[in-house]
C-alpha cells in the first residue's frame, strides 16, 4: 500500500519474520535446542504479544497504562480455571476437541479482559498522563488483592495443575496474528486518529477525532491481546501466583515497549524477544544479573537504542515520515 | 470505642510516615514534573544507614540525624548521575530511568554481603513505655514520638516553602522554570535542595518505620514508597498539604481496612483512589493544569 | 438565514470575565475579522465557538443548530474548523499524514477491513492519499509531504495549518493570527491564499489578526475587542475612525 518505498520496507519485514519463523519451526522439529531454549522462545513469543499490544495503547496513542500485567492476569487465570476446573482439559489430551476448547478459554478470558478494559478506560481515560498511570496502577494492585483471595483459583497460594495446553505452533499463531494486526491497525485510519492524539490532543479535536472514543478503543484493543498472552502464558508454565502479575510486572512490559521504541511495532517484535533472552543468558550469575539488568536498561534509555535500530531496519513505525 | 481511638493513633503514625515520603515525591514533581520511583528507595537507605550507625554504639538521635542527612545527600546523588543529564529529554526517559536506578538500588544492596538479602533486625534502641490515657486507651512513647517527629517536621517544611527564600525560589521554580531563571534563580540549586529536602524526610520515615516495625530488608522501600506515591496523587500531586492529608488518610484507611478484613486491605485504598479520580481527576487538592490554547 | 448566529456568548473564569455578551452574525461566504488589544479575548472567542470552552452565557448557532454544550471534535465535524495562534501541527509526523488525519470521515472502513486489507480499505486509503496530495499541491507543499511537520519553515507551517484545516471541508474556517511571524511579502501571499480559499472552498472565514493592512484589505467586516467585550463593529473605513477604537490602541489622548 502506498509508494513503493513503504513497500519494499514492510515485505523486507515480512520476510524476515517469515524466515525466522521457519527456522523455528524447523529447530523445533528438528530437535536441534533443548526444551529449555524452546520454553525461552515460547516465553519469549508472549512477551512480544505483551509488548507490542502495550505499545498500541502507550506507543502510539500515548496513554501511559501500568496496569497491563492486570488484564493479562485477566486473560490468564480465568483462561485457566475454565481449562481446569470447567472443561477438565489436560496435558496429555490433545487432537481438535481439546484444541477448539483451549482456544475457547483464551477468547473467553480475553473477553472479560475487553469489557474490564471497557469499563475501567470509560472512567480513567479522561484523566491525564501522571494520574492515568496510577490509576493503572492502582487497578493493577485491585486486581492482584482479588486473586489474592479467591481462593477457588488458589489464592495467595498459586493455581496450579493447569494443563500444558500451549504449543509452539499456537503461540507462532498468536504472535503472527497480534503483530499483524496491530500494525495494520496503526497503518489505518485508526492508527493514524491514535497518532494524533499523541501529537497533540487539542489539536486532534479540533479537526473532528473524538479522543476519547479513539482511546478507549486502542485501550480495548490492546487489553485484550495483553489478556489473550497472559492465556497463553499460563498453559505453558502450568501455574499462576498474584504476584507475577503486580505492577512489576506491567513496569517490565513498559520497558520492553521503551527499549523497542515507542510506537514502533517491529521494535516491540525485537524487544520483546531479546529482554526475555537477555536474562536468561546472563543467568551465569543470578545476583549480578539482577544488577545488570536495570544498568543496561538505564544506559539504553538515555541513548536511545531505536535510533540504532532505524539504520538497521527503518521502521514500519507511527510517526514516521512516509 | 478505646480500641478504635488505639487504632486510629497506629493509622496517624502509620500516615505519618506515608505523608512524609508523600511530601517527598510530590516537591520533586511539582519541580521537574517527574515521579521519582527511586524515591521508597530512600526509605530503605534511611533505616539501613541508622542501623548501622546504632551497631556502631552511635545514640539514636544522632543516628536519626545522621541518616536524614545520608539519604538528603544520596537524593541528590541520584539526580546529578541519573536524571540531570535527561532535564531536556522527553519525561517519559527519566520515568523509566527511576524506575532502573529505584531497581538498581534495591537489587544492589542485595549483592551487598553486609546488607545482604537477609532480613535484618532494627535493635531496640528505644525502649518501650506506656502511657495510659483515659480509661483503657494506652498508647506508647514511640507511637508519640513518631507523630510529634512528623508534625514538626510538616509544620518547619511549611514555614520553608512560606517564609524563606529557597521556598520561594522551589515554588517560583515549580509553577515555570523558565521565569524564574530569567528571575536571577538558579535553577538547578532548587532542584538539588528540592531533592535533598524530600530526601531527608524519606530518610526520617525510613528510621522511624526502622524503630516501629523493626524488620529490615532491601526491598522494604517498595510497598511504602507505592504507597505513598499514590497517596501524594490521591491528595494531588504537587500540592504540599495533599500529601499530608493523603499520607496521613492512607496510613489511617490502611490501618482500619486490615483491622476489619486484613486481606483485602491492599485493594481499599486503591478503589478509594479510582473513586476519588472519578470525581476529581487531579487528586483532592490537584490544581487542573488547564492548558492555554 | 444567516450561516453563524452567535449571540450573547460570555465566559468567567473565576472572577474575571474573559468574554462578555460577544454576538456576531455570518452569512455564507463572508470574511469577518476580529481584531483587538492583546488580551481582549479573541482566541477565547474561538475556543468559546469551537468547544474548547465551554460558554457559561449565549448560544452559537451553526446552520440553526445549537452547539453550545457539544464536543470540540462534533463541532469540527459539524463545520467549524481553527486553526491555532501557535500554531498546533502534528510535528513528528509527516506533513502528508497531518493532512491525511483530518481526511478521517473519508473512511468508511471497520477494523476487520484494516486487518484483511480488503478492497474497501484499499480504495479508501488510495482515496484519502490522493486527496491529501490534491489540498497540499493547492498550498504547494507536495514535494514535502514526506517531511516531518516539524522540519518545515514556519511560513509553510503555518500553510500546512490551513490546509489541513480545509481539508474537513468547513463551512467556516477560524483563522487565529495566521499572519503572525511572516514578512510583508509572506503576507501578501497569505492575503491572496485566503481569498482563493474562499472562493475555492466556497466557505466564510473568521480571522482575528494584528496585521492591520491585512485586515483592511480582506475582511468585509471587523468586530473590535476589548476586555472581553464588542466596543465596535462594521465595515473596515468605519471602524478605522472609530474613536473608541483608537481609543482602545493608542489610548486617550491626554489634554495637558
Amino acid at each position: 500500500m502506498g509508494s513503493k518505498n513503504s513497500l519494499s520496507k514492510g515485505n523486507k519485514w515480512l520476510l524476515t519474520a517469515a524466515a525466522a519463523t521457519l527456522s523455528v519451526i524447523a529447530v523445533d522439529r528438528l530437535g536441534l535446542a533443548s526444551s529449555y531454549v524452546m520454553f525461552i522462545l515460547m516465553v519469549g513469543l508472549c512477551n512480544v504479544v505483551l509488548t507490542v499490544s502495550l505499545n498500541l495503547i502507550t506507543g502510539v496513542t500515548g496513554q501511559f497504562s501500568l496496569g497491563h500485567a492486570g488484564f493479562m492476569a485477566v486473560g490468564a487465570y480465568l483462561s485457566a480455571y475454565l481449562s481446569k476446573m470447567v472443561f477438565g482439559l489436560s496435558s496429555s489430551g490433545s487432537g481438535p476437541a481439546s484444541s477448539l476448547l483451549f482456544f475457547a478459554c483464551l477468547l473467553c478470558g480475553a473477553a472479560l479482559a475487553a469489557g474490564v478494559a471497557f469499563l475501567l478506560g470509560g472512567i480513567i481515560l479522561r484523566l491525564t498522563g501522571d494520574y492515568l498511570c496510577i490509576a493503572t496502577l492502582g487497578f493493577n494492585q485491585i486486581v492482584v488483592v482479588a486473586l489474592n483471595n479467591l481462593e477457588i483459583v488458589g489464592g495467595s497460594r498459586g493455581f496450579y495443575g493447569i494443563p500444558k495446553l500451549s504449543t509452539l505452533t499456537g503461540l507462532l499463531i498468536l504472535t503472527w496474528f497480534a503483530v499483524i494486526v496491530i500494525s495494520r491497525y496503526v497503518n489505518s485510519v485508526k492508527g493514524r486518529n491514535c497518532e494524533a492524539i499523541l501529537g497533540d490532543e487539542t489539536a486532534a479535536e479540533s479537526l473532528g477525532v473524538d479522543s476519547f472514543k479513539v482511546k478507549l478503543h486502542s485501550f480495548v484493543t490492546g487489553c485484550f491481546f495483553a489478556a489473550l498472552a497472559g492465556g497463553m502464558l499460563i498453559h505453558l508454565l502450568q501455574l499462576a501466583h498474584p504476584t507475577q502479575y503486580t505492577f512489576i510486572k506491567s513496569i517490565e512490559i513498559l520497558l520492553m515497549v521503551v527499549v523497542g521504541g515507542m510506537g514502533n511495532v517491529a521494535g516491540s517484535v525485537i524487544s520483546g524477544m531479546v529482554l526475555t533472552i537477555l536474562p536468561e543468558a546472563l543467568r551465569f550469575s543470578q545476583d549480578l544479573r539482577l544488577v545488570l539488568y536495570p544498568l543496561i536498561l538505564i544506559i539504553f534509555i538515555s541513548r536511545d537504542p531505536s535510533r540504532y535500530f532505524y539504520k538497521f531496519f527503518p521502521a514500519r513505525t507511527a510517526g514516521g515520515g512516509k | 470505642m478505646e480500641l478504635v481511638i488505639m487504632q486510629l493513633v497506629n493509622g496517624l503514625q502509620l500516615g505519618a510516615i506515608y505523608a512524609l515520603m508523600a511530601l517527598g515525591y510530590t516537591m520533586v514533581y511539582g519541580i521537574l514534573k517527574l515521579i521519582n520511583f527511586a524515591h521508597g528507595d530512600l526509605l530503605m537507605i534511611g533505616a539501613y544507614s541508622a542501623y548501622f550507625l546504632v551497631l556502631a554504639e552511635i545514640p539514636i538521635g544522632i543516628a536519626f540525624v545522621a541518616a536524614m542527612a545520608i539519604c538528603g545527600a544520596s537524593a541528590m546523588l541520584i539526580d546529578k548521575l541519573a536524571y540531570k543529564p535527561l532535564r531536556s529529554q522527553p519525561r517519559l526517559k527519566a520515568l523509566i530511568t527511576a524506575m532502573g536506578v529505584s531497581l538498581l538500588i534495591e537489587n544492589g544492596s542485595r549483592m551487598i554481603p553486609f546488607i545482604g538479602p537477609n532480613f535484618r533486625r532494627f535493635p531496640d534502641v528505644v525502649e518501650l513505655k506506656y502511657f495510659h490515657v483515659t480509661g483503657n486507651i494506652v498508647l506508647t512513647n514511640i507511637q508519640l514520638m513518631n507523630l510529634g517527629l512528623a508534625l514538626f517536621l510538616m509544620v518547619v517544611l511549611t514555614l520553608v516553602i512560606r517564609r524563606t527564600k529557597i521556598g520561594i525560589a522551589m515554588r517560583a521554580v515549580s509553577l515555570d522554570q523558565k521565569a524564574a531563571r530569567l528571575m536571577g534563580i538558579n535553577v538547578e540549586n532548587v532542584i538539588a535542595v528540592t531533592f535533598a529536602m524530600g530526601g531527608a524526610l524519606a530518610g526520617t520515615a525510613g528510621v522511624m518505620t526502622a524503630i516501629t516495625y523493626p524488620r529490615l530488608s532491601p526491598y522494604m522501600g517498595i510497598m511504602p514508597g507505592l504507597k505513598a506515591f499514590v497517596a501524594a496523587v490521591f491528595g494531588g500531586i504537587g500540592s504540599v498539604p495533599g500529601a499530608m492529608i493523603g499520607g496521613i488518610l492512607m496510613g489511617v484507611v490502611e490501618t482500619a481496612a486490615t483491622a476489619w478484613h486484613s486481606q483485602i486491605a491492599e485493594g481499599v485504598f486503591f478503589v478509594l483512589l479510582l473513586v476519588v479520580l472519578l470525581f476529581r481527576p487531579f487528586g483532592l487538592m490537584g490544581k487542573s493544569s488547564r492548558e492555554k490554547v | 438565514m444567516a450561516l453563524l448566529s452567535v449571540s450573547g456568548l460570555g465566559i468567567q473564569f473565576g472572577g474575571l470575565k474573559a468574554v462578555e455578551d460577544f454576538s456576531l452574525s455570518m452569512d455564507p461566504g463572508e470574511i469577518v475579522a476580529i481584531i483587538g488589544p492583546n488580551g481582549a479575548g479573541k482566541t477565547t472567542v474561538f475556543n468559546l465557538v469551537t468547544g474548547i470552552y465551554k460558554p457559561s452565557s449565549g448560544r452559537v448557532l451553526l446552520d440553526d443548530e445549537d452547539m453550545v454544550g457539544k464536543k470540540a471534535s462534533q463541532i469540527a465535524n459539524l463545520g467549524m474548523v481553527r486553526t491555532f495562534q501557535n500554531i498546533r501541527l502534528f510535528k513528528d509526523l509527516s506533513v502528508r499524514k497531518n493532512v491525511e488525519i483530518a481526511l478521517h470521515r473519508l473512511c468508511g472502513y471497520s477494523l476487520l477491513d484494516a486487518v484483511v486489507r480488503s478492497a474497501r480499505y484499499r480504495e479508501d486509503e488510495r482515496e484519502i492519499r490522493e486527496k491529501a496530495l490534491e489540498i497540499l499541491s493547492i498550498f504547494q507543499l507536495e514535494d514535502k509531504a514526506s517531511e516531518k511537520a516539524k522540519n518545515l519553515p514556519y511560513g509553510q507551517q503555518r500553510k500546512l495549518e490551513i490546509a489541513r484545516a480545509l481539508a474537513l471541508s468547513p463551512k467556516i474556517l477560524l483563522l487565529d493570527e495566521p499572519a503572525a511571524g511572516m514578512n510583508q511579502n509572506e503576507i501578501i501571499s497569505l492575503a491572496g491564499l485566503i481569498r482563493f480559499v474562499r472562493e475555492q472552498f466556497s466557505l466564510s472565514i473568521i480571522l482575528i489578526e494584528h496585521q492591520m493592512g491585512l485586515v483592511m484589505s480582506l475582511s468585509e467586516r471587523i468586530v473590535v475587542m476589548n476586555y472581553g467585550r464588542i466596543i465596535s463593529q462594521g465595515t473596515p473605513e468605519n471602524v478605522r475612525n472609530d474613536p473608541k477604537v483608537i481609543e482602545a490602541y493608542l489610548g486617550r489622548r491626554r489634554t495637558a
